[in-house]
């Protein structure tokens, strides 16, 4: 129908982006910086450190990362919906003394499962507020993180739990080896939340309803239930990782999630996901993470100050968010308004 | 909502979606009172509770202690209000409070007290100015910037402070704070007046000077107000500088309050402060907010800390209740935040 | 006028359909009865009754705010009618859902585009109709799009494009295609030919033809007459949230459609534009580039009032935004009164006295929730200056003048500004650059959505400023109030001017001729 198509050929669409490619597809969900950010960073650390490559080394930096990188995972599905987590710190204290404490009273399994099942039920008790309470997420998560922290607090008030070096062994150990196995869980749910969001209809809903959640609705989609289940999804991803913590501390400790809140948003934010919803990779998060992760590791064996880490990511985060806005803004100076 | 920042007695508010006639001469009544008035009530009510379970608990002495508790975490979100309004959140108040009170102490041996508070407000506002570049001229979200700012500093100041020589607190600055003082006729520490006069004059320039009122329109509609013809962005960075400068004012007054100062003394004041915004009738999307409202916020989360020592109910409780109280301030009105 | 009841045509009044192609008594496929909506204290749709019957065109028509939307919106589920009835083949429709709807073979093409546009064009034409936790595949959906794109005669469409990136005109093509797709009973096309070009719209009657054609019904909402001229079959003309009128194919004339849209007692009146007194030039710009424009070069005399026309999506929005300094723009000359600049942000334009009412006004006009005092006094806030009450108290004069000179409706400059209506808030953003000194002021559709007397008083307004010798450049979706109240028009086609009429040449058709990209021969 050649009438149409001149209509179409007098606008051409240059930026046509085909989903068929990954690398379009990083570039669309703004994983080319964070990957590239953490090619780099493992250049320069490998260069500083050859003995990252040891066994030792290699299970020691796993135990480190996996916890961050699958809270961040959890962070990202929310965000990915357009929402905020502040309580995911609390909600990985929870999980992780509900795990520690179970140990103690019923089989390893039924732990897991009771730790992943209140992971399940914090989330979707945020989720119940945010999609069908019509509140704002950052306002429903600040109120749970006080609630969540609370009951982290009863269930368990200092460090302690249950935990074994069976357990140690069985999650951060080593597979086989040079092959950490915490590196595997957090591949396993790695991929399996990939083919979740990008081979199922609902991982598209979940990335469409953070893109624009009228849309979806207009389209006939069920946003709301599509808003909750990504936040108890969050929360279960976040479970895991409070597992993983507390496995490999062979403890279970009611503040040990703090710090992870302001660490998951950073990865995410390094991770190039957009906090507006919609847009944000898996393995950029996860790469992220593991940057950010790394960063006090690799100080320490370069010889400098290991609190310089703090101040190297807030950079690493300005820059990497940063570069292409100002890359953008120079690009326009240059070209002008030729376009 | 108009002006929730007026004072008491503002007779124009009105809800903007006409409900149902019944209920709408209740509502009519109800939003005579302005906003900020609502914590003050709640607060008078749970003082009341106070006295009913415990009747040696309406004492003035009883009041001036709640309510000195009160204002410390007041002037600590009094930043947090201004950011909020403008709709950014400040993630960077605890290690602004940290840094600022570190470098007042720090600087007190060269600049003596008064050089060294002046010192201390400037750092207060270089992180002011820094967030509020990143956020109007990069366009990185709030949280992000302000998250990593906070991470930023942390580093910042585990690396430059000497905290063994940072011991001695200077006589003007408790002299201020913790000293007593008589006012009204009362026995009260000196922070009680200083942070209320420190409301009265933020609350005057919130609600009746130019820039003040043009913070409220960049909260409310960033866009309207760029297409109005108001310089957004140093509106923007003036109100960080501005939340900045009270953060540090903030951690001063903490490390004369308090008389000792740490790398983590701001760490509670994160959710905390953003606690007793929200309950102080902020909206968190921003445009709505006063200090008088987040005074008020942090009496009633003052009177459940008295409440529950009092009751012996143990901190888990209190940070229970304190979720509980956010979830029902949001709940009342979180939702009419955008149309 | 009471409400007037539809669908209980007879056969008589069917005419100018080939005999045959129809059954003899027509069979209701959907019932609408006395749906309402209210939105607070709007009511956007008040007692509106009809029928669409089985392989029928029917148009609703009406001006911009006449409810048309909100009741396509009602038969779509997208939005719950307060009261009222809407039957489906003999069923009633569960409101206020669209995979409801969809499900009873109701499908709908939205005007704003109910497209994601960080999904591709497969994802948008697939996702809807899938269960969620079914399996997605990226290559299936991609292969179902083309067929189903190849299929509809859009071959020129890439599956695997975001929505995101394709053209205005593009993204509407595939919004249309989603509704198609599973041939519905009734396809409601909610102002879908808006961003259409002629072949494009030529497109949609081929696909409404072949819909009708094979039993399904199509509901086709616009205030295009001459597109309902050629398609509708029967059609209903609503006004102010009312049924106001209805016909049938080939029984109306342009001028008693106008007449119905506009209503009777309140029949439209442009007021003429005011005599030119000088020929001093308040604004003018070469060669203004900036994204979706390109190369345009305009004068604007101090006193006059230039129209500018086009279609959706050709750069109207971002010339203003340009000439505003809301988008970064280059020029080779450009001049304010007299003065020459190299370029402008919007703090800078108030400076040089040039005033922009923005399309949106929710979003780019009112802080909704601060005092329509205060929403006025925005551009003129001084940082060091009173604020707040204070503020309001000594312009107090002017505020009430302009509140009265607009004659907005609310309880007083302490209301929130939320609270107004449509047409009030409207009247507030355009009122904030009133007797301030003007020496431009950029207009984007200001009469867009409101009602006919909110209308007229804005009319009156901006005539009045113009008297006053400020340059009026108004960007207007209706031809009618670039035909009269416009001194000169410019219309828009791809981002550059195509043509510009004056005087004679100033007329209705050559505005839409142009528009279409057919520059007339001079």
């Amino acid at each position: 129908m050649s009438v149409l198509a001149s209509s179409s050929a007098s606008a051409p669409a240059p930026t046509r982006l085909r989903s068929g490619g990954g690398m379009v597809r990083l570039r669309r969900e703004g994983a080319i910086a964070p990957v590239s950010a953490f090619i780099v960073f493992l250049l320069v650390y490998v260069i500083i450190n050859p003995e990252l490559l040891t066994r030792f080394q290699l299970q020691t930096a796993a135990n480190l990362v996996v916890p961050l990188a699958l809270v961040a995972l959890g962070q990202l599905i929310v965000v990915l919906v357009g929402g905020i987590d502040i309580s995911i710190g609390a909600i990985m204290s929870l999980c992780n003394v509900v795990f520690a404490t179970q140990l103690e009273a019923v089989p390893p399994p039924v732990a897991i499962l009771l730790s992943l099942g209140v992971g399940l039920g914090c989330g979707l008790f945020n989720g119940l507020l945010v999609a069908y309470g019509g509140l704002p997420a950052i306002a429903v998560t600040l109120a749970s993180a006080f609630i969540f922290g609370s009951l982290a607090s009863e269930v368990l008030d200092r460090p302690g739990g249950g935990l074994t070096k069976e357990i140690y062994l069985a999650t951060s150990g080593e597979l086989v080896p040079f092959l950490p196995v915490s590196l595997v869980y957090l591949a396993i749910v790695a991929v399996l939340l990939w083919l979740l969001l990008q081979r199922t209809a609902l991982g598209r809903h979940i990335y469409g309803v953070g893109s624009n959640m009228e849309s979806v609705r207009a389209a006939g989609l069920n946003a709301r239930l599509t808003k909750l289940i990504a936040f108890g999804l969050a929360g279960m991803v976040t479970s895991v990782g409070a597992m993983m913590l507390a496995a490999s501390t062979v403890t279970g400790d009611p503040r040990s999630g703090d710090a992870y809140l302001l660490s998951s948003i950073a990865a995410v934010a390094l991770a190039g996901a957009a906090f507006t919803g919609g847009r944000g990779s898996i393995i950029g998060t996860v790469l992220a993470a593991c940057t950010l992760g790394l960063i006090g590791n690799l100080l320490f064996f370069a010889g400098i100050n290991s609190y310089w880490q703090y101040v190297i990511s807030a950079l690493i985060i300005f820059t990497v968010v940063g570069l292409p806005v100002i890359w953008s803004k120079i690009a326009f100076a240059v070209k002008g308004a030729r376009a | 909502m108009t002006v929730s920042a007026a004072p008491p007695n503002n007779p124009s508010v009105e809800t903007p979606q006409g409900k149902l006639r019944g209920r709408a001469s209740i509502k009519q009544a109800a939003s005579l009172v302005p906003r900020s008035v609502w914590p003050l009530l709640a607060f008078l009510v749970l003082f009341a509770v106070g006295g009913v379970i415990r009747p040696n608990l309406i004492t003035v002495e009883s009041l001036i202690g709640t309510a000195t508790f009160a204002i410390i975490l007041a002037i600590a979100s009094f930043g947090q209000t201004i950011a909020v309004i403008q709709a950014g959140i400040d993630l960077s108040v605890p290690n602004t409070i940290g840094f600022s009170a570190l470098s007042f102490l720090g600087l007190v041996g060269p600049l003596g007290p008064a050089g060294a508070f002046v010192g201390a407000l400037a750092t207060g506002a270089v992180i002011g100015f820094f967030n509020g570049i990143v956020v109007s001229k990069l366009g990185l979200t709030p949280i992000v910037t302000t998250i990593a700012m906070n991470g930023l500093l942390f580093g910042v100041i585990l690396l430059v402070f000497n905290f063994s020589e940072l011991t001695a607190i200077p006589e003007f600055i408790v002299a201020i704070t913790s000293a007593k003082v008589s006012f009204l006729g009362l026995e009260m520490a000196a922070v009680l007046p200083l942070g209320l006069a420190l409301m009265v004059v933020l609350q005057l320039l919130l609600s009746f000077t130019g820039w003040g009122r043009s913070l409220f329109v960049v909260g409310s509609a960033a866009e309207a107000a760029r297409l109005g013809g108001l310089p957004v962005d140093r509106i923007r960075v003036g109100g960080y500088v501005l939340s900045g400068v009270l953060a540090a004012f903030a951690g001063i007054v903490i490390v004369g309050y308090y008389q000792q100062a740490s790398a983590t003394m701001g760490a509670g004041y994160l959710l905390s402060s953003v606690a007793a915004v929200v309950v102080g009738g902020a909206s968190i999307f921003g445009g709505r907010g006063s200090v008088v409202g987040t005074v008020g916020g942090a009496l009633v989360l003052a009177q459940v800390s008295t409440l529950v020592t009092v009751l012996n109910l143990g901190a888990n409780i209190q940070q229970l209740i304190y979720g509980v109280i956010i979830l029902v301030v949001i709940s009342l009105y979180g939702r009419q935040g955008r149309g | 006028m009471t409400d007037a009841q539809l669908g209980t045509a007879g056969p008589a009044q069917i005419p100018f359909q080939p005999e045959g192609e129809r059954p003899a008594r027509p069979e209701a496929l959907l019932v609408a009865t006395n749906l309402v909506k209210s939105y607070g204290p709007v009511h956007a749709v008040q007692g509106v009754s009809f029928q669409c019957n089985k392989g029928e065109v029917l148009a609703l028509v009406g001006e911009n705010g006449a409810g048309k939307s909100t009741v396509a919106k009602m038969l779509a589920g997208a939005v719950a009618p307060t009261s009222g009835s809407i039957a489906v083949n003999g069923e009633p429709l569960i409101s206020g859902s669209v995979k409801k709807s969809r499900q009873s073979g109701v499908r709908c093409a939205f005007q704003e585009l109910a497209l994601v546009a960080d999904w591709t064009v497969a994802e948008n034409l697939s996702l809807p109709d899938g269960a969620p936790h079914h399996r997605f595949s990226q290559k299936k959906s991609v292969a179902a799009a083309a067929e189903l794109l190849g299929t509809l005669d859009l071959p020129h469409i890439d599956p695997r494009a975001t929505v995101g990136s394709l053209s205005l005109a593009d993204r509407q093509l595939v919004e249309i295609a989603r509704a198609l797709a599973g041939g519905p009973e009734l396809l409601i096309l909610d102002e879908a030919s808006s961003a259409l070009t002629p072949p494009g719209v030529a497109w949609l009657f081929q696909r409404i033809r072949e819909l009708t054609a094979e039993g399904g019904s199509v509901i086709y909402v616009s205030h295009r007459l001459g597109e309902i001229a050629e398609i509708a079959d029967r059609g209903a003309v609503l006004r102010d949230g009312k049924v106001a009128g209805e016909f049938v194919r080939g029984g109306w004339t342009d001028d008693e459609l106008v007449s119905l849209m506009a209503g009777r007692e309140a029949a439209r009146f442009f007021p003429d534009p005011p005599p030119r007194i000088t020929d001093d030039v308040a604004l003018s710009v070469s060669n203004l580039k900036s994204d979706g424009v390109h190369g345009i070069g305009l004068s604007i005399g101090a006193g006059e009032i230039l129209g500018v026309g086009g279609l959706q999506g050709h750069g109207q929005a971002e010339l203003l935004r340009a000439l505003f300094g809301a988008a970064p723009a280059t020029a080779d000359s450009w001049t304010i009164a007299g003065r020459t600049i190299s370029g402008t942000t919007p703090v800078r334009s108030v400076r040089y006295g040039v005033g922009y009412v923005p399309e949106d006004r929710k979003k780019e006009g009112l802080a909704l929730e601060m005092s329509v005092g205060e929403n006025l006094l925005v551009p003129w806030f001084k940082a060091y200056q009173l604020g707040g009450r204070p503020l309001l108290s000594r312009e107090r004069g002017w505020i009430s003048g302009i509140l009265d000179a607009l004659s907005v409706r609310t309880r007083g400059p302490k209301e929130a500004a939320g609270s107004l209506s449509g047409g009030n808030q409207q009247k507030l953003v355009f009122g904030r650059w009133m007797d301030r000194s003007r020496t431009v002021i950029l207009l984007h559709d200001p009469t867009r959505g409101i009602d006919v007397r909110a209308k007229q008083e804005l009319y009156a307004a901006i005539v009045d400023l113009a008297k006053q010798g400020v340059g009026v450049l108004w960007f207007s979706t209706e031809v009618e109030e670039l035909v009269h109240v416009c001194h000169r028009v410019v219309v828009l086609y791809q981002g550059a001017v195509i043509d510009e009429l004056e005087g004679e040449r100033l007329t209705g058709d050559a505005v839409v001729g142009a528009a279409m990209g057919l520059r007339a021969a001079a």
